[in-house]
């Protein structure tokens, strides 16, 4: 009978002791004692009432896709707006000012309807709210505008994760950096000619995601999950708009712009009355 | 009994060892990169080299790359694309319903505590009812967008002509038969596509806006009142009579306006 004994356990392991290693050792046994299958299985199939639900609620979405939506994207009127903002670059901001109009709207209609505050105040009041809404607006676009180009850079930072690709986000500044470096040469040749110059386009992240082998990789072996990844580096653009709006209409405004504007229309109501006072003595 | 003792080299060598009698040739064929000095770590005795090119990158990661590479983060970008008025609504619910009453609870003044407290708890039902609102309403409706968008079901003569025309330019680029007039075509087409998607996304947040916003305003007081607990305090008749007869222009303007009911529904902006 042959026995085979290693007697050399590691004297240094490193980061980690030997208790450990054996730790970890006993914890991987266990999660490989339990099939995958019923993982997945598990995993994957929702609860019969989850299940009721969804089916529900595919149905219901199914309904509003055939009788509402798919009408609406036929419709003339849209159509009409799509094709004349297609080369905005703002479209969405666009959107969410829209939302903006309507609910602030919404809230001066009342203030202007409000029988409860004396006529002066309820007009200095609809003006100090319209006029916060656009101050607050112009604010939020120029916010938006300025964060742009450092939200473009994190946005290929996120896609080179989401590629792995570690070279991913330097070589996207890299080509950054080349266009920048083209348009001053444009701009001066332009100059010295006298015509309008022709600036080159900074490089898209959604194009060089598009380029990129582990892209097309993963469009040939699986679309959803390409389709997903997409999606993902795409929302990174309204993600933004969505931070800086919101950031200025449901924080900065209520917290730093609100009080002051309130102050100072108080402040213009005392000096109209004791105006009018005078008038009357 | 015959008892062999060998030794195993479990340490925490810096590379692989090489031990093997097979010829260099042998290796590159049957190998599968088990000898490459990058992979990490030792595939004899599995300890860590710590020269791993992929580990490397990872170690190199910040706090913001952390964040970036997190499964939350890629969660959150699709769900913004996705869902532009169910996302654009949480946002809303982080900066108004956590920001902000921090933000009011942590300013200096200890007088108008209760208020300050009444104007936090409207900032966190104002934010949780947009949310469960625009969430509610609008989600089947972004489902029924991406079901004609993406799974290009339910689409009628128009739109499916347009998508139509897009997939037989695409092919043309693809196999790079394609004039310039029709690259043209194509960008146009792939543009206003997307446009009328960003479009269609946020038509009912404007559908929505004013029921949403008068359904707010009736909830927020009895969930104020039966879920944090915090009910608006009338001011003492006495308070009211002494703040009115202590009105004098010269004196800086009194604040008690500010809560008078048409300021703290006043938010501008979204939702």
């Amino acid at each position: 009978m042959n026995l085979t004994v290693n007697n050399t356990l590691p004297k240094n392991y490193g980061y980690t002791n030997n208790n450990n290693r054996f730790k970890h050792q006993q914890a991987f046994t266990a999660k490989a004692q339990v099939p995958e299958e019923l993982i997945n299985k598990t995993m994957k199939e929702p609860s019969k009432f989850f299940k009721y639900f969804n089916e529900k609620y595919d149905q219901l979405s199914d309904f509003i896709a055939e009788k509402f939506t798919s009408r609406i994207v036929e419709s003339e009127a849209l159509t009409k707006l799509a094709d004349r903002f297609k080369n905005s670059d703002n479209f969405y901001q666009h959107c969410l000012t829209i939302g903006s109009v309507i609910t602030s709207g919404l809230y001066v209609e009342r203030t202007l309807n409000n029988d409860k505050m004396e006529k002066d105040r309820r007009n200095t009041l609809a003006v100090n709210q319209g006029l916060t809404f656009v101050l607050s607006t112009i604010g939020a676009y120029a916010l938006d505008k300025y964060l742009k180009g450092w939200w473009n850079d994190v946005t290929a930072r996120f896609a080179g994760h989401l590629v792995q690709d570690s070279n991913f986000y330097e070589d996207y500044l890299k080509q950054k950096q080349a266009v920048k470096e083209e348009n001053i040469k444009i701009l001066a040749a332009a100059k010295s000619k006298g015509v309008k110059p022709e600036l080159k386009s900074m490089p898209k992240v959604t194009k060089l995601v598009e380029k990129h082998s582990y892209y097309k990789t993963l469009l040939k072996s699986s679309k959803d999950d390409a389709k997903i990844l997409m999606t993902k580096v795409r929302g990174m653009s309204p993600l933004r708009a969505m931070i800086v709006f919101g950031f200025v209409y449901r924080y900065f405004v209520p917290v730093v712009v609100t009080k002051p504007a309130n102050m100072l229309c108080e402040k213009y109501l005392e000096h109209k009355k004791a105006k009018e006072n005078n008038i009357k003595k | 009994m015959k008892i062999n003792s060998i030794l195993y080299d479990t340490s925490f060598k810096q590379d692989n060892i090489r031990l093997h009698s097979e010829s260099h040739n042998f290796r590159e064929k049957n190998d599968a990169g088990l000898y490459e000095k990058d992979r990490g770590y030792n595939v004899y005795c599995g300890s860590f080299t710590g020269k791993s090119k992929p580990a490397a990158t990872v170690l190199k990661k910040n706090f913001f790359d952390k964040i970036l590479a997190s499964n939350w983060f890629g969660k959150l970008a699709k769900y913004a694309e996705e869902h532009n008025i169910s996302a654009s609504a949480l946002i809303a619910l982080v900066l108004a319903g956590v920001m902000r009453p921090a933000t009011i609870l942590s300013l200096p003044g200890k007088e108008d505590k209760d208020d300050k407290i009444y104007a936090a708890g409207h900032a966190i039902a104002s934010g949780i009812m947009g949310f469960a609102v625009s969430t509610a309403i609008t989600s089947p409706f972004d489902e029924s967008i991406k079901k004609i968008f993406d799974d290009k079901k339910f689409r009628r003569e128009k739109f499916k002509a347009i998508d139509d025309r897009i997939a037989e330019l695409t092919a043309q680029k693809n196999i790079g038969h394609i004039t310039e007039a029709a690259k043209q075509e194509l960008k146009n087409l792939t543009k206003r596509r997307e446009t009328l998607n960003t479009l269609i996304k946020n038509i009912p947040d404007w559908v929505i806006g004013v029921p949403r916003a008068i359904l707010t305003i009736a909830l927020i007081p009895p969930i104020l009142k039966y879920v944090f607990g915090v009910e608006k305090k009338k001011k003492s008749a006495s308070a009211q009579n002494k703040s009115a007869n202590t009105i004098n222009i010269t004196e800086p303007p009194k604040m008690d306006f500010i809560d008078k009911s048409v300021f703290e529904q006043f938010k501008g902006g979204v939702k």
